[in-house]
């Protein structure tokens, strides 16, 4: 807030030379007077909402909208969808993921036009690289790169959800938890939807395995978007299985937290907090063409041998793209 | 053709009278009766009060003589009241419906029987699929003794609709209700100075407005449909959320802590959160209500999240918490 003070407003006086600290002293004021005001506000027993709000008259413009926004979401004036989405929020940190997207990870994201731009439709990638970067980086490709933008939901792996803030921040920027029920009700609200079918045999492999797709579970993912009628759109992302190299296991430790696995990595637990930074590995994702799923009809679900197929080609589709963009990306960190 | 002849149980609570002053006033029901031991919470015109337990077998003899055609089960007891120990909530609950459920062996008049169950059934889980529809009790095990017992409850009327092809028994699982005239676990928690949430968790609860809550049951009685229907408003809401709505600040609790921390609590008289309230703080649970909506015709006018606004609205006048000025009366 008191940053904000400082770069937008205020009034400017004294020469050039003298700005910075004038600057900092308006900055400085600012927040006085805010803290002055809210103090005087609560004193006269005035709730922390009201108080705060009040205290903003004295900020300038730019920071009493900020305050005026974090004073509507004290109130619990946001929306939140039935999923616990909430978009505001994943607006708000949007510039974290960016920059994760633009500076960290260097994103390259090809085939965004296989991405229906409305309706329903099923993603599916490979997953890697033991926390869900993966899902986030799909959703900014397609927040980013797609002439119609919206926000994919994702499937998570379970064992996120019994985590504290991880479960919180999951649902308000769009995961829920990886059951079939969830995926079938999203989609027949025409919602985009990304699956990881490989989940935790994908996102838990050792480095050595780095980009050999697993089984793709019982083809759960293909019954669904039968049953929908929701095209399958197989999405390859290179770049995910350098971020944390596993190259091993703490079992006890895993079932001590009740996680299904407790990675080591160079620098994780090593690091300590500090090993959870993904490395800044180079990355490249790409939609393939769209399965139709609709010319099957919804009975065909029961029809293993299709299942299995469909499956199969997805797996496959994305097995080959993978390969590509692993040549075409070059070296991992460059 | 003659109208319809109806039991209550659980009359003395807020909904079960509710319940019986609209009926006594629908002309379509000839006869109203109440069971309960308990005085009702609103003045009743014409319902013939039956002053007896539940639990007690000579309920088997005064049902059967009433010759009523509908029972309504209004008796299954989410909290436990002052000076119920949960022994005794478990014996209302499970006993009290086994008792029902032979009175109505007895009678043969039993053509309905409507229960306010729970959609405590589910449990709070955090691997739950985010609604649950009316197939999926069993996804989880059972994992409290609320839980258990609203199971075993809709065993038996299972068990018995299945023994009498010609009653039809509709199981409306409610998700908890909120209202400004209500006494609710989620009422008495909305109405603490400071609300304890589990640090870290945000979950999505949904949640009943009173007035839909009455009206569910009311349109369950008229329009009975056969097995289990979720009861719920519309969407969802974030914990947090529902306490900002409120007007409340929340206090984060390390979840470690929060089991401790509330029995402290509950042994200073300040409040009581079951078992059952505290896996629905940290995990929360949302119903499909598809049921509702397209089997039994009923659209609850108040969403989750209007409920608690209504809620909040009509608590306004009075923010200071009533816990604490219980406290303070001490």
């Amino acid at each position: 807030m008191t940053r904000e003070a400082r770069t937008e407003g205020g009034p400017r006086f004294g020469g050039d030379g003298a700005r910075p600290e004038a600057e900092a002293g308006v900055g400085a004021r600012g927040a006085l007077a805010f803290m002055r005001r809210l103090r005087e506000g609560l004193e006269a027993g005035v709730e922390l909402p009201e108080a705060l709000a009040r205290g903003a008259a004295g900020l300038p413009r730019g920071a009493r909208e900020r305050v005026a926004a974090a004073v509507r979401r004290l109130e619990g004036e946001y929306q939140e969808d039935e999923w616990g989405f909430d978009e505001e929020f994943a607006d708000l940190v949007e510039p974290f993921f960016g920059f994760l997207y633009d500076r960290w990870w260097r994103v390259t994201a090809t085939g965004l036009g296989n991405v229906p731009s409305h309706g329903r439709a099923l993603l599916v990638a490979n997953h890697a690289g033991i926390l869900p970067w993966d899902g986030t980086m799909i959703a900014m490709s397609i927040l980013r790169g797609h002439p119609l933008p919206r926000h994919p939901r994702f499937l998570v792996l379970n064992w996120a959800f019994d985590l504290p803030w991880i479960s919180t921040v999951l649902r308000k920027v769009g995961g829920v938890v990886a059951s079939p029920y969830n995926a079938l009700r999203l989609l027949e609200q025409d919602h985009l939807v990304a699956v990881f079918p490989e989940g935790v045999k994908g996102a838990g492999k050792d480095f050595k395995d780095r980009y050999r797709l697993q089984r793709f579970g019982r083809g759960g993912f293909v019954e669904i978007a039968l049953r929908t009628r929701a095209p399958l759109v197989p999405t390859a992302v290179v770049g995910s299985e350098e971020i944390y190299p596993k190259v091993g296991e703490l079992p006890l430790l895993s079932r001590l937290f009740g996680a299904p696995y407790f990675p080591v990595t160079p620098t994780f637990p090593l690091l300590g907090p500090l090993g959870a930074v993904p490395l800044p590995s180079r990355w490249r994702i790409e939609f393939c063409e769209p399965i139709d799923t609709s010319e099957y009809g919804p009975d065909a679900a029961a029809d293993r041998g299709l299942v299995f197929e469909l499956s199969e080609r997805v797996r496959e589709t994305i097995q080959q793209k993978v390969y590509e963009n692993l040549v075409a990306r070059g070296p991992a960190f460059l | 053709m003659a109208g319809r002849r109806v039991l209550i149980t659980g009359v003395g609570s807020y909904v079960g009278s509710c319940l019986a002053r609209s009926l006594e006033r629908d002309p379509g029901f000839e006869y109203v009766a109440g069971l309960d031991t308990r005085k009702p919470a609103r003045d009743l015109e014409r319902t013939d009060l039956i002053e007896a337990d539940i639990r007690n077998a000579v309920i088997s003899k005064l049902i059967p003589n009433t010759g009523v055609d509908t029972v309504v089960h209004n008796q299954i007891v989410r909290r436990p009241g002052p000076g119920m120990s949960p022994r005794a909530m478990h014996d209302i609950n499970v006993i009290g419906s086994l008792q029902l459920l032979a009175a109505c062996e007895k009678s043969d008049s039993v053509r309905t029987i409507v229960i306010r169950g729970s959609a405590g059934v589910y449990g709070s889980e955090p691997h739950a699929p985010q609604f649950f529809d009316e197939e999926m009790t069993r996804l989880f095990p059972p994992r409290t003794r609320f839980q258990r017992d609203v199971a075993e409850i809709e065993n038996y009327f299972e068990t018995y609709s299945r023994r009498h092809p010609g009653v039809t028994c509709t199981m409306l699982r409610y998700q908890p209700a909120i209202g400004p005239s209500l006494d609710s676990q989620i009422t008495r928690y909305l109405s603490l100075p400071v609300v304890p949430t589990y640090l870290g968790f945000d979950p999505r609860l949904q949640l009943i407005h009173e007035d839909d809550a009455l009206d569910a049951l009311v349109a369950a009685v008229h329009k009975p449909v056969r097995g289990a229907v979720n009861v719920a408003g519309e969407g969802t809401v974030g914990l947090t959320r529902m306490v900002r709505l409120a007007g409340r600040p929340t206090l984060p609790v390390v979840p470690a802590l929060f089991g401790p921390t509330a029995g402290v609590a509950k042994r200073l008289g300040l409040l009581d959160f079951s078992e059952d309230f505290r896996r629905l703080l940290r995990h929360g649970r949302g119903v499909d209500t598809t049921r509702l909506r397209e089997t039994v015709g009923f659209h609850p006018r108040h969403s989750t999240v209007s409920a608690v606004q209504d809620y909040s609205r009509k608590q306004g006048g009075r923010r200071i918490a009533p816990v604490l000025r219980q406290v303070m009366a001490r």
